[in-house]
């Protein structure tokens, strides 16, 4: 479809519009009163206090210790994922006897593991740590799992004929054939792993943007509370973003 | 090695059921050291199947299939074989040479000769300048053109081919043709070669297996003397050419209507 430069133009400024009406239509509903401010502050108060959290405020560092442990559950998760997915992926036996048990595993939400955490090893860094790692690794794991499960039987073929031994074919063909449900699977581990460190720090009263948020929320520090659900869902987009590229640099052979 | 005057491959009474049904039925014949066969018949023959047991992907119930003399256990990289559905056959994550490169590593090629090995059998399947394209990149017959290279970098004593050019226009099939035919008149390969095709059969074949079907066994067994190299042209229009056409379709009508 050709596109004059005018509606080309407007397609890409289409998302950046969408995305200032909403913060237009926050401030007009904050400006007429609709809202008590108490409960809904102005975005511009919002974004200013944001600004002043992190340049005056301790808000980078919380935001930083956040991102850190989200970022070592993420890795610890996808890494364990990505290694226990391809052992079960290899074996059509173990695929077999294990998947009816994870995918009973895989819907228990990771904040119902806190508690149990908490009783086996104390209100800690590494259990939060832990059980990040646990509660993302599902989505990893049995894509790495059904990554395996669907490669290409041809290929198979080719393998056998070309006497490529086990441990090779998980790297020349399983795991590239994989790569995709894999980075599918680690994509929604990365939003699982932001979840469950802002649940954590909150239950295990952790310093981060999750405790930041809800001490906000119980003191009324309403502008506190919105800056830092600004913060979380910037971090989200940027999370996206990253996978984006990451799969872009990693598939090259695929189109997209 | 005892093996050396054994034929390359042999069919010794084979037979196959699959669930009651008779796939293949009291199939013998023998492929020699060097000879290029083509196994033709309708779909449903089991040219396939044999193709199959040959590389040791398929048993027969009775009977047994040999590579030199010894009864097939398995596929062994020997055995190479170029597959018609060459978009499922090649690693669409590696690029051209990589896909030739997996073949090397399979045997253990050291690293420092595989690049010259991986573009000397690229050019050699005319595909010089396109190693770093993925599959993706490529049309079906240079996708093809890497699967052959890849088989070649096996460096086969045997070459199956199960209709390797069945899916490709009837331009690129010629060419193909004659490539693989000089290709192979090089290097000494065993060659069993699948196709539908009777006038592909006779082109390449120095002799050709004609199936029936339900069950697939062996009608005919005919020998090619058209000299060579063929030529798509002339070689079509021989007296031997028309004559092996004459009989091979003939037998298909005689099957047809009884």
């Amino acid at each position: 479809m050709r596109r004059s430069p005018f509606a080309s133009l407007l397609w890409y400024l289409a998302p950046v519009l969408f995305a200032l009406s909403i913060f237009g239509l926050w401030a007009v509903v904050t400006e007429l009163g609709l809202v008590k401010k108490i409960f809904l502050p102005p975005p511009v108060d919002v974004f200013v206090n944001l600004w002043k959290g992190m340049i005056e405020g301790n808000l980078l560092q919380l935001t930083g210790a956040t991102l850190l442990r989200m970022f070592y559950g993420w890795v610890l998760a996808s890494a364990a994922g990505i290694f226990i997915g391809t052992l079960i992926g290899l074996s059509e036996t173990a695929r077999a006897w294990l998947t009816p048990t994870l995918e009973l595993l895989r819907p228990l939400p990771a904040s119902t593991l806190l508690p149990i955490g908490i009783a086996l090893f104390g209100l800690n860094a590494n259990m939060l740590l832990a059980v990040i790692a646990f509660g993302a690794i599902w989505p990893v794991l049995l894509a790495t799992v059904d990554g395996f499960r669907f490669i290409e039987p041809r290929l198979k073929e080719v393998a056998a004929i070309l006497g490529i031994s086990r441990f090779s074919f998980a790297f020349k063909f399983g795991l590239p054939s994989a790569a995709p449900d894999i980075l599918s699977g680690m994509r929604l581990s990365l939003t699982a792993c932001l979840i469950i460190t802002v649940i954590g720090e909150i239950v295990t009263a952790q310093d981060g943007l999750g405790t930041a948020i809800i001490l906000a929320a119980r003191s009324y520090r309403s502008v506190d509370l919105f800056a830092g659900v600004v913060l979380l869902g910037a971090v989200g987009f940027l999370n996206n973003a990253l996978l984006s590229a990451l799969r872009r640099a990693l598939l090259p052979w695929q189109k997209t | 090695m005892t093996t050396s005057n054994m034929p390359a491959i042999s069919f010794d009474r084979v037979s196959l059921s699959i669930a009651n049904r008779k796939i293949i039925d009291d199939v013998s014949f023998e492929v020699s050291k060097g000879e290029f066969v083509c196994v033709v018949g309708p779909s449903g023959c089991g040219k396939t199947t044999l193709l199959r047991m040959v590389i040791g992907l398929a048993q027969p119930n009775d009977g047994e299939v040999r590579r030199f003399g010894q009864p097939v256990t398995g596929p062994v990289r020997d055995v190479a074989v170029v597959f018609q559905d060459y978009g499922r056959a090649l690693l669409p994550w590696r690029t051209a040479a990589g896909n030739v490169a997996l073949a090397l590593e399979a045997a253990g090629t050291p690293k420092a000769e595989r690049a010259d090995t991986i573009a000397s059998l690229l050019e050699k399947v005319g595909l010089r300048g396109h190693g770093d394209k993925y599959p993706g990149q490529l049309s079906g017959g240079m996708q093809q053109r890497v699967q052959i290279a890849r088989c070649l970098a096996q460096q086969p004593g045997i070459l199956l081919m199960d209709e390797p050019f069945g899916a490709l226009d009837a331009m690129t099939r010629q060419t193909l043709q004659d490539e693989i035919a000089e290709i192979v008149a090089g290097t000494g390969t065993t060659v069993m070669f699948v196709t539908h095709d009777i006038d592909e059969a006779i082109y390449l074949g120095d002799r050709v297996v004609q199936l029936d079907a339900n069950p697939g066994r062996v009608a005919e067994i005919s020998d090619v003397s058209l000299a060579r190299p063929r030529d798509q042209i002339s070689s079509r229009e021989a007296p031997e050419f028309l004559r092996l056409r004459h009989v091979l379709f003939a037998h298909i009508e005689r099957s047809a209507h009884p």
